[in-house]
């Protein structure tokens, strides 16, 4: 239902945008009808990849351009229509993205954006090696509509709407499906990511691929349009930029930006073109950078979520007087002190995981080195350290970020060192991480449901774990909240439900209490404490001693990457050599007897 | 969310909708007006071509004086002219969306002329074929009169005719005047559609039939940044021809200085081009009276003898030292379109094209050779070319004979 409501206004614009064009005779402003629905598919065949993952391509003229050359080739040399072209374009583009992004996506951040941007270069000047310079789509005076040569241009816009709509449907499907979770994941952090049990690498493929089949098919209708194709009109750099601009105008990583910002700028440029062109030759750039220019500082994330952020805080300002605001969620989880570990039976139980003398260097730094230790179904085990002791670095081998220089690390008894992270998420190891990365512009639920795509055969099925989790952690109420709107401890707490939605038997957690107050921390430190005995194993990193003491079952010190003392918190908080090397003389004084 | 799509769409409904107002008011303010005749221009007046189009304008307005002067139109009552000048940019597609609002925003044109590149021809007549709207044009590649188009008129002998009509002559000069003839060429080309078309039928055909073997062959994509990398070849190579044929007047430049730099000008290795830009006044402004000293060209067009007056009048009012093909081809092509339009005897463009195709205007005054007549293709029949020199500063016309306006020399090798 929800679905189909919010398609309403997709519909709408589309029919309203024909009804327009229908009443347009002159050709030249139905050319720019035409484009602007062009130059928004190609804004979400950009988005699909760079919008939603967040790795921003400069390159996506290779795609379009190979698209337009395959449609204008094959009518000038095998007298194939562009109706049978554009799909054959569009395949070629897919292919195209999957050999440029199988050795590409190895980079990233900047990176990736300047190996992307040489594609559509070195292939321009392959095009003009090959001494096609110039070629044009053949007129066909016997059978021009089976060639997609129409007289009346409207039909060419008619045409690019019906490819708009279908490129929105999909992006729509592609958005609110594991598809989409998983490329939004990539984007606020490739790491935890591949850490909540996704295969980055697959689904950046597959979103490459579908974003060049997607390009590769507007470029090919595109040289229907243009009727002549130049090198530098489909691999150029203002090619390229072109989707950039709409796309970032009108608003990244969401469907109506494209057509927000195509529908503005096309036209606006087209009009500089005509009017102010021939007067001030020239003029027409500078308004129509200094527009963009305007627009990106004033909305850096483009049109849409200026504007979808304004409506939010306009309607949402009268309702945050009606409730009572963040303290809800407190309320629900029983707040210190926190009950001790008495109450249940740790340490008892079976080894889940066992690590045997693992060491990793980097260089000359030894950061883990010949580090072993047991954890027992429903224990809960603090790592402590001072800093550079090596701690999240054992966390990183443990969940495959990092592969061990030598070690063994057996989860039920089977070796699992070296694995992929996603593959160590999949056989039950979740984490949370020392930065939060949360998904700010997604709700709490849409943030944990990523979590839970790694178990979750079904979107209903992943939708039901995310919801289980959000009432593990105590957030139910809330669950519909941005991230944006949360508060340190809520995030962190939204974290955790994240790793739990994807039913993990081990968890690591990374300075979860970190950034907490005193009485926060207890929140938060209530929670885990459920959990654990609820049945959960858990490792965790932390700094603030006086929660650790009553919340673990026993510590494990290092420093210098090796393990210096393991045992009771009582031992352990007495020992001299661990006061010597993290605590400091000064906790003998003040440690609980 | 819902809310915020609605009102998004409001907004953007709201812009298409003016913007629809608006294309309603610009079809509807244009009403016929009999008295006049519209004729376009469509030429480069902005980026790196905007001098040869300044001077194309220069023709077409010294044309529509001349015809209007003269009583306009006859046959339409003695209608006026009018031009309308559209600017078509520097690339290939600025040129195609200009012809694109050429033929929608001038719904009542009856034939237009243009674009200097022969790429850029191309793409507007891509545009023009499609709305019926006859186009004359100056350009030289082949490939426009070889896509079976029924409204394009070419009034310069094609790229690879004048290759052939031009190259015999050269070496027919310069065997006279040095004794020998030139056994080795080089050629330097921009990749725009006339050099390709020249340097094709150069290398399928004419080398071979003249006995010239290749031994440099360079090519680039306008604008150079360098031509030291080319003109070192030039020197290794020292052929006893060299063709150098740009078609933007930067590289020309370029080029030229280089050639001078090396110590190859002033005829050590005689240099011809298949353009007008080596002959633009433009060179003047940064290569020596005596660098350019020599140096041939082969085109399709020039001041001649027989356009003495015109080319008086053309200094006198635009301050142009001489007049290049763009002037006196341009100059033309308005004489052209009112014998279309006079034989047409209404101002509607089928009815003008039908004209050029059936026309039969006897020898032509205003281009070299043939006459005023297109074959099936499009192209002038009998179109000839003519060969400037560069002497003493001014190119002047030194072949046909009996268009020259000066005799021609070979330069020596000193």
């Amino acid at each position: 239902m929800r679905g189909w409501r919010s398609l309403l206004p997709i519909i709408v614009f589309t029919a309203l945008y024909a009804a327009v064009s229908l009443s347009v005779t002159n050709s030249y402003y139905q050319l720019v009808m035409t484009l602007v629905p062009v130059w928004a598919i190609f804004g979400l065949s950009w988005n699909l990849l760079s919008g939603y993952t967040g790795l921003i391509s400069f390159g996506h003229a290779a795609f379009f351009g190979l698209g337009a050359y395959a449609v204008v080739l094959g009518q000038i040399h095998f007298d194939l229509s562009p109706w049978i072209m554009i799909p054959i374009a569009a395949i070629l583009g897919g292919i195209a993205g999957l050999l440029i992004g199988f050795p590409t996506f190895r980079l990233q951040g900047h990176y990736f954006a300047l190996a992307m941007l040489a594609y559509p270069l070195a292939i321009l000047y392959v095009f003009e090696w090959l001494g096609l310079q110039e070629v044009t789509l053949p007129i066909k005076r016997d059978n021009p509509i089976a060639y997609m040569q129409f007289a009346d241009h409207r039909l060419y816009t008619l045409l690019a709407l019906a490819m708009m709509l279908a490129t929105i449907l999909l992006t729509r499907a592609i958005e609110r499906s594991r598809f989409g979770m998983a490329l939004l994941a990539i984007k606020q952090n490739e790491a935890a990511a591949e850490g909540a049990g996704i295969n980055t690498l697959a689904w950046k493929l597959r979103a490459v691929t579908l974003s060049g089949a997607i390009a590769g098919a507007v470029g090919g209708f595109y040289a229907v349009v243009l009727l002549v194709v130049t090198p530098q009109s489909v691999f150029g750099m203002l090619v390229s930029a072109q989707a950039l601009t709409v796309a970032m105008f009108g608003g990244v990583g969401t469907v109506w930006g494209p057509v927000i910002g195509s529908v503005i700028l096309i036209p606006l440029a087209e009009t500089l073109n005509a009017e102010a062109g021939s007067r001030f030759p020239g003029i027409q750039g500078v308004i129509y950078g200094l527009a963009i220019i305007c627009v990106i500082l004033l909305a850096p994330e483009g049109l849409f979520w200026k504007v979808r952020d304004f409506l939010r805080k306009r309607s949402a300002s009268p309702a945050a007087k009606t409730s009572s605001g963040p303290d809800i969620p407190a309320a629900a989880v029983p707040s210190a002190p926190a009950p001790s570990r008495s109450e249940r039976f740790p340490g008892t139980g079976d080894v889940v995981l066992e690590v045997r003398n693992l060491s990793r260097s980097f260089g000359g730094l030894k950061a883990v080195q010949d580090v072993s230790f047991k954890l027992r179904r429903n224990e809960i085990l603090g790592i402590i350290g001072p800093n550079g002791a090596g701690k999240t670095t054992l966390f990183n081998l443990l969940n495959g970020f990092l592969r061990p220089g030598t070690g063994e690390i057996l989860l039920d008894g089977r070796e699992m060192s070296g694995r992929k992270p996603h593959e160590l998420c999949e056989a039950g190891i979740g984490r949370t991480f020392q930065i939060m990365r949360p998904f700010l512009r997604m709700s709490i639920s849409d943030n944990v449901v990523v979590g839970a795509y790694v178990r979750a055969k079904t979107d209903a099925e992943a939708r039901r774990l995310a919801t289980e989790a959000i009432a593990r952690v105590g957030l139910s109420e809330i669950a519909d909240r941005i991230a944006g709107e949360l508060t340190t401890k809520e995030l962190r707490l939204m974290e955790l439900a994240r790793a739990l939605a994807g039913q993990p038997r081990i968890l690591l957690l990374d300075e979860t209490l970190a950034g907490l107050g005193h009485d926060e921390a207890n929140e938060v430190v209530a929670v885990i404490q459920r959990l654990a005995r609820d049945g959960m194993t858990i490792a965790i990193i932390e700094h603030t001693m006086q929660a650790m003491v009553r919340l673990v079952d026993s510590f494990l010190v290092l420093d210098h990457g090796a393990v210096i003392v393991e045992g009771e918190p009582e031992a352990v908080t007495r020992d001299s050599r661990v006061i010597e090397a993290y605590l400091g003389k000064k906790w003998m004084a003040h440690a609980p007897h | 969310m819902g809310e915020a799509n609605m009102s998004k769409t409001s907004l953007t409904r709201r812009t298409v909708l003016s913007g629809a107002a608006a294309m309603g008011l610009s079809t509807m303010a244009r009403a016929q007006q009999p008295a006049e005749v519209k004729v376009g221009l469509i030429v480069p007046l902005s980026g790196i071509y905007t001098r040869p189009g300044q001077v194309m304008r220069m023709g077409a307005e010294m044309g529509i004086e001349h015809i209007n002067a003269q009583g306009g139109i006859k046959s339409l009552g003695g209608a006026k002219l009018k031009l309308i000048v559209i600017d078509c940019g520097d690339t290939t597609e600025k040129a195609k969306n200009a012809a694109q609002r050429m033929v929608a925003q001038e719904p009542d044109l009856v034939a237009a002329t243009g674009s200097y590149l022969s790429s850029f021809t191309l793409a507007v007549t891509e545009v023009t074929e499609r709305a019926e709207l006859p186009m004359l044009t100056l350009s030289y590649s082949d490939l426009l009169t070889e896509r079976g188009f029924k409204f394009i008129f070419q009034t310069a002998a094609p790229a690879s005719r004048q290759s052939e009509l031009g190259l015999p002559e050269l070496m027919k000069l310069a065997e006279a005047a040095s004794g020998k003839r030139p056994k080795t060429v080089a050629m330097l080309m921009d990749n725009t559609a006339t050099s390709v078309a020249t340097a094709k039928a150069l290398k399928e055909k004419i080398f071979a039939q003249e006995g010239l073997r290749l031994v440099v062959e360079e090519v680039w994509t306008p604008l150079l940044s360098d031509a030291t990398p080319l003109i070192q070849k030039v020197r290794s190579a020292r052929p006893d021809l060299l063709l150098f044929m740009p078609n933007a007047i930067s590289d020309a430049k370029l080029g030229l200085e280089k050639i001078n730099e090396f110590g190859l000008g002033q005829g050590k290795i005689p240099t011809v081009s298949f353009s007008i830009t080596i002959a633009e006044p433009d060179m003047l402004q940064s290569v020596s009276t005596e660098a350019v000293q020599g140096i041939m060209t082969v085109v399709a067009n020039w001041g001649s003898k027989g356009h003495e007056a015109l080319i008086a009048e053309l200094k006198a009012k635009y301050k142009e030292p001489w007049m290049t093909q763009n002037v006196i081809s341009t100059y033309g092509d308005m004489w052209l379109m009112k014998a279309a339009l006079e034989q047409a005897g209404k101002a509607d463009r089928l009815a003008v094209a039908q004209a050029f195709r059936t026309m039969d205007g006897g020898p032509s005054k205003h281009y070299p050779g043939g006459q005023l007549k297109f074959d099936e293709k499009g192209r002038r029949v009998g179109a000839g070319v003519v060969i400037a020199q560069w002497q003493s500063g001014v190119p002047v016309t030194v072949y046909p004979s009996d268009l020259a306006l000066a005799a021609p020399f070979w330069p020596k090798k000193s």
